[in-house]
């Protein structure tokens, strides 16, 4: 779906011409293997990146150029792709034919891009270290904002529990005191080794010719081009299962469940997994919703999400505190009846129509094809969404069974309140 | 069907009305995917007080959000979800303070889908044994918003904020008032507000206009029913009963959000000048694009979770600000002293217009939002405004609008300020702030 164009060695352009939207989206990522000494440095550059360049120096300035381009808006990066940390930049962009006669909002857009990386505030070798500081405030503030939400911390704590062994352990835009540590000129050394020699993926969504685009990119972004290879994306590192209860001042528990499967999305059962994972537990008509909330009342939110670059597949539900045993027993029951076959077509053909129909739209938004673009360029699923639904289309009982019977409960953590 | 295209916009909308009364839009998206269906209902949880039939109700706070979970129950044990779900469409619906909404997308199917839902929103069946049952679902997730510090702050602010209004009960109501709804008060409402003509159903996506006519027509038929006649909701004086609410919960971070009462807006496109006008002034005041943004963000008072913007409900209105700070007292004084001084200095021009410029175009980019394009059309409907004219109300905003909204509203006495504080810092927290 996306036109590769290599504009240098290690450095690709990603392009989709689409004239039906309104915006388009640009973005620009470095890869990295996710590792505990370089995640926290990954994920802050991009944010000090936007504080302000030697043009705009500061947050207003910054604001006004983006105003300037009608309101586009530039956003801070860190993703993880199995075993990989993306970082970098998401601009959208109102397209150009709604701009006043004269005005180019794409090329406006790319000089942007090109002053952000290329000409940032420096001061003795380092970013400015005020920035730096201040966003070093702000992400540890993200980061511990997950305890905000419970839901997430408790499957952020899950995670971190199931995946000791494994990057998927590593939290996505690392540990606060990996950030407290950051200083202003190994973070600038960090990212001029990023930018120079790391893997640059590019994507462009929008109403431009690919050829346009390119030329726009080469003529403003002085980059090399570099010998860099990326080790290649492994599945899921073992270790013993735990299961952990811990209390915090709450209202409602959180019961998080881990599993593991072998299926990861190199493997033939794929398809039949991903059906496998929205029919236990992907929405309202779910088995876990349906069962576990509806008839049996026993949460108010149910539901699985399957990790496919590792074969990872949990289960969230917010519960009473002594709701926990009955909870748990009914979570695996119904896994238990999807291994036994207990699931009726309709069960079946409503799960299948529900991915099919989530990749179809995937062609009607600029940011779901970045996002789908990106993940198959990293994972090295290059499935297009076409060939995806085909094989969702062909997915059997017997191979839902099949990839059912693969999973294994591996560790749980339980969060309640504290005792009165 | 009336057809009005906006060439400002690059966009088309079919209109109608049908028969029953229930209003009606198309935004035909050729070569899209998704087709995206809004069934409106202007009623929410401030509707609490009506007259049906002759009688005067007054029903239970939550009963709106109450409702629309019930609703999905249909006859003979159907189950809506796995209808939607065998046509492989997704259906779901939310309940705001002055709408309740009901919705699918779907890829194939549409004509189903839209019969599915016209039938399910206009079919009221309500046993006792289910309404109970729901009880308990909603009593959690009650529980869930009361551990949701975003809840919680938004909650106690319209509590301080509001004397009457019963914007100052959550939507959801509470443990206590949820214990009172029974079916027969979900089927007067029911009664009350689901007639068509109080609804409005918004279609974006590739299909045929002339198609969802035909099908809603066909369930609805072409009988008008009664309505029931709202209430006006309480005036309320523009001060706030209490200037100050905090409280603490498991927290990383103190986090505070700040209203000033802003005078209720009404109808039509006077009510969108404001809120347009509201929005800039919003911008100017403590925007990313604002000096004093700049200067509360260089001094630490504020992060990056700062943000805000002017809300309306019915019969209420305010500009909000929120987000992480360890002095939430210092961010209220300098936003008042900020707005005094834009007031007497003005805005330089060249920032007006770009500021201008800037909102018309995060409004046209949001447009490729079929959600967000549908949620507005729906908002608008009911506050009888056509939302593809933005684009000229924008250009006609003079900054004395915004600069005279700042003066009347960003005032003490118009001040709430709702904060939490974290129960407990824990030791490795306090040791990384002094290694900052």
């Amino acid at each position: 779906m996306f036109e590769t164009i290599p504009l240098l060695p290690g450095v690709n352009l990603r392009c989709r011409r689409d004239t039906r939207f309104k915006h388009g989206c640009l973005s620009l990522h470095w890869v990295a293997a996710m590792h505990a000494d370089t995640t926290a440095m990954n994920a802050l550059i991009p944010s000090v990146l936007l504080r302000g360049t030697v043009p705009h120096p500061d947050l207003r300035a910054i604001t006004a150029r983006l105003d300037d381009l009608y309101g586009a808006a530039a956003s801070p990066m860190s993703r993880r792709v199995g075993d990989y940390q993306a970082s970098g930049l998401y601009l959208s962009f109102m397209d150009d034919r709604f701009a006043l006669p004269g005005d180019r909002v794409l090329e406006g857009t790319v000089d942007f891009l090109a002053e952000l990386l290329q000409s940032p505030l420096t001061e003795e070798a380092g970013f400015l270290p005020e920035y730096v500081q201040s966003e070093k405030k702000n992400l540890i503030s993200t980061i511990q904002a997950d305890r905000n939400d419970k839901r997430v911390y408790a499957m952020g704590r899950l995670l971190k529990i199931l995946c000791r062994e494994d990057s998927f352990g590593l939290p996505r835009l690392g540990e606060p005191e990996q950030v407290a540590a950051i200083a202003p000129d190994t973070l600038y050394r960090h990212f001029q080794q990023m930018l120079n020699a790391a893997p640059l993926e590019i994507f462009y969504v929008g109403s431009f010719e690919s050829a346009a685009v390119a030329d726009l990119l080469r003529g403003r972004l002085c980059l090399r081009g570099r010998e860099a290879k990326l080790p290649p994306q492994t599945g899921f590192h073992g270790c013993p299962g735990e299961d952990v209860t811990e209390t915090m001042e709450v209202t409602q528990g959180k019961l998080c469940m881990g599993f593991v499967t072998p299926i990861t999305l190199k493997s033939e059962l794929y398809p039949a997994m991903q059906v496998l994972n929205v029919l236990y537990g992907g929405g309202m008509t779910s088995k876990l919703f349906r069962n576990v909330r509806e008839k049996l009342s026993l949460c108010y939110s149910v539901g699985s999400s399957y990790y496919s670059s590792k074969g990872i597949l949990t289960v969230s539900a917010g519960i009473d505190f002594d709701k926990e045993t009955p909870a748990r027993r009914e979570i695996l029951g119904q896994l238990q009846l999807c291994r036994e076959g207990a699931i009726t077509q309709e069960e079946l053909a409503s799960a299948r129509e529900a991915l099919i129909s989530s990749l179809r739209s995937v062609t009607d938004s600029a940011g779901s094809m970045e996002s789908y673009g990106f993940i198959a360029a990293l994972s090295g699923n290059t499935a297009s969404p076409e060939e995806a639904i085909r094989a969702i289309r062909a997915v059997t009982l017997e191979q839902v069974v099949e990839a059912a019977k693969t999973v294994t409960l591996h560790s749980t953590y339980f969060l309640k309140g504290e005792p009165a | 069907m009336t057809e009005t295209t906006y060439p400002q916009l690059d966009e088309t909308v079919f209109r109608e009305t049908l028969p029953c009364g229930l209003p009606l839009a198309v935004v035909p998206r050729q070569g899209f995917s998704k087709k995206l269906c809004y069934l409106a209902v202007d009623f929410g949880s401030v509707h609490r007080d009506f007259t049906l039939e002759g009688k005067s109700c007054h029903v239970p706070a939550g009963t709106a959000h109450y409702l629309e979970h019930k609703l999905f129950d249909m006859p003979d044990d159907r189950d809506v979800s796995a209808e939607f779900a065998a046509l492989g469409a997704n259906v779901n619906a939310f309940t705001s303070y002055d709408m309740t909404a009901y919705y699918f997308s779907c890829t194939e199917n549409f004509s189903q889908c839209l019969r599915l839902l016209t039938e399910f929103v206009f079919t009221p069946w309500f046993t006792r044994e289910s309404v109970e049952k729901e009880r308990g679902i909603i009593d959690q997730e009650i529980g869930m918003n009361l551990d949701s510090p975003d809840s919680v702050i938004f909650d106690r602010l319209m509590e301080s904020m509001f004397r009457e209004h019963p914007i100052r009960i959550p939507i959801l109501g509470t443990r206590e008032s949820i214990r009172e709804i029974t079916p027969e008060v979900l089927e007067t409402c029911h009664r009350a507000f689901y007639t068509p003509a109080n609804c409005f159903l918004c279609v974006v996506g590739d299909v045929k206009p002339e198609e969802v006519v035909t099908e809603v027509r066909q369930v609805l038929g072409d009988a008008p029913r009664p309505l029931g006649r709202k209430h006006p909701l309480p005036e309320e004086e523009m001060t706030c009963p209490t200037a100050r609410t905090h409280c603490a919960m498991d927290i990383a971070m103190p986090t505070f959000c700040l209203g000033f009462k802003c005078a209720p807006v009404g109808l039509g496109e006077a009510a969108i000048r404001q809120e347009m006008a509201a929005d800039l002034a919003a911008e100017a005041l403590f925007g990313e694009s604002s000096e004093l943004y700049l200067r509360l963000y260089q001094d630490g008072l504020i992060d990056s979770s700062f943000g805000g913007g002017y809300d309306c409900a019915d019969g209420c209105a305010m500009l909000l600000c929120s987000g992480d700070s360890e002095d939430a007292p210092a961010i209220r004084q300098a936003l008042l002293r900020q707005a005094q001084t834009l007031v007497e200095q003005g805005i330089p021009e060249d920032y007006f217009l770009r500021m201008k410029r800037s909102a018309l175009g995060r409004r046209i980019k949001a447009l490729d939002s079929f959600d967000s394009t549908c949620f507005r059309l729906c908002a608008y409907h009911f506050a009888k405004f056509d939302y593809f004219l933005f684009p000229a109300v924008y250009r006609d905003i003079r900054q004395e609008e915004v600069l005279d909204f700042l003066a009347r509203t960003v005032t003490p006495e118009r001040c709430a300020l709702s904060v939490i504080e974290p129960i407990s810092q824990d030791p490795p927290i306090e040791n990384m702030e002094a290694a900052l």
